[in-house]
């Protein structure tokens, strides 16, 4: 086996505990172009970006097309998923006025959801979330949303709730304004991407780890005789993870989409 | 500090889960228990136990992220 996949070329397993690459980014990393126009140039993550892109308005084009009194089962099925991020998320968390939000949370759950099935598509196995530039994109556009509507609904008295909270006592209202201000502004945009980011890039690597490293091992059966059977616990163990990332990959997109819901009406309703 | 080289990163991503690891337990645990005394209340409880569970599994994930930066 020529090609390292996690460690190394340099790598001497003797001295070093842990063969990684420098830069373990290499491995979401695309740099060469599929095609070029002009300057800009697709990658093979672009190309996923507009492929996510196009999936989610064909699902909801093909499932809203006709509207008549008894939908088909794709069409029901759409709009189920539709009603659940609607009425779970968005009417859910925000109440009422949460319907306004509605086509942002659906556009966010169906983008972010198709993006973290790729990773468990055969042949595309790549999880566009697991990139820091498309999680940050999407949790900076929640805190663009989130800000904006805090300001608009509650005016300067928005920041004014964070940083002097009337609901503790005044010696603490500096150490808990303070706290409150830089988890609101800071750590909320960061953690919302990392999470996604983290989880998706966890369990890519995991996938690759096990399952590849599974193949290299049964697939040299002719070289090293029967201890290429260890490989097969752990090209098992790999099926069992692959099942566990689809569980994830669901459940990362309800997430993202309800703490973004959950961020919009603290916003709107800063007395708790 | 010079011989604490080398797998420093995985102990600090260990170290890191454990907080997490026990929070995320403490509130599926509760969550459990709470859609077993209330069965009619489950869909909230749920909804509440996923955004319990983000919030504490965050930790552990910023521990992740360090492993590969460190």
């Amino acid at each position: 086996m020529e090609q390292l996949i996690l460690a190394s070329g340099a790598c001497d397993p003797a001295n070093e505990i842990i063969c990684k690459p420098d830069n373990v980014v290499d491995l979401f990393l695309y740099e060469d172009n599929l095609l070029s126009i002009g300057p800009w140039g697709i990658t093979r993550t672009v190309f996923l970006i507009l492929l996510a892109m196009v999936i989610v308005l064909a699902l909801l084009f093909f499932g809203l097309r006709k509207r008549r009194m008894n939908p088909s089962k794709y069409g029901i099925s759409i709009e189920s998923l539709m009603l659940f991020v609607r009425d779970e998320i968005a009417v859910g968390i925000i109440g009422p006025e949460g319907v306004k939000y509605y086509p942002w949370l659906l556009s966010l759950f169906l983008f972010v959801l198709v993006g973290n099935l790729f990773e468990v598509t055969p042949l595309i196995n790549f999880p566009i979330t697991a990139r820091m530039a498309i999680a940050g994109g999407l949790s900076l556009l929640t805190w663009v949303i989130f800000v904006f509507v805090g300001f608009k609904k509650n005016g300067f008295g928005y920041v004014g709730a964070l940083i002097w909270p009337t609901t503790v006592p005044v010696a603490l209202r500096p150490l808990v304004g303070l706290i409150e201000f830089i988890s609101t502004f800071f750590l909320r945009p960061l953690t919302l991407a990392v999470r996604l980011f983290a989880n998706m890039a966890a369990g890519h690597l995991m996938l690759t780890l096990l399952l590849v490293s599974g193949w290299v091992f049964i697939s040299s059966f002719s070289e090293i005789g029967l201890r290429a059977l260890i490989g097969v616990p752990w090209f098992v163990f790999g099926l069992g993870i692959y099942v566990f990332e689809i569980i994830v990959a669901v459940l990362q997109a309800y997430i993202i989409t309800l703490l973004s819901a959950v961020y919009v009406d603290s916003s709107i309703h800063i007395e708790h | 500090m010079e011989e604490l080289s080398g797998a420093v990163a995985v102990m600090g991503y260990g170290l890191a889960a454990i907080g997490p690891g026990i929070g995320i337990g403490l509130v599926v645990a509760a969550a459990i228990s709470a859609m077993a005394r209330q069965p009619e209340a489950a869909g909230m409880v749920r909804t509440t136990m996923f955004l319990g569970i983000a919030f504490t599994e965050a930790l552990a994930l910023i521990g992740f992220v360090l492993f590969f930066i460190a």
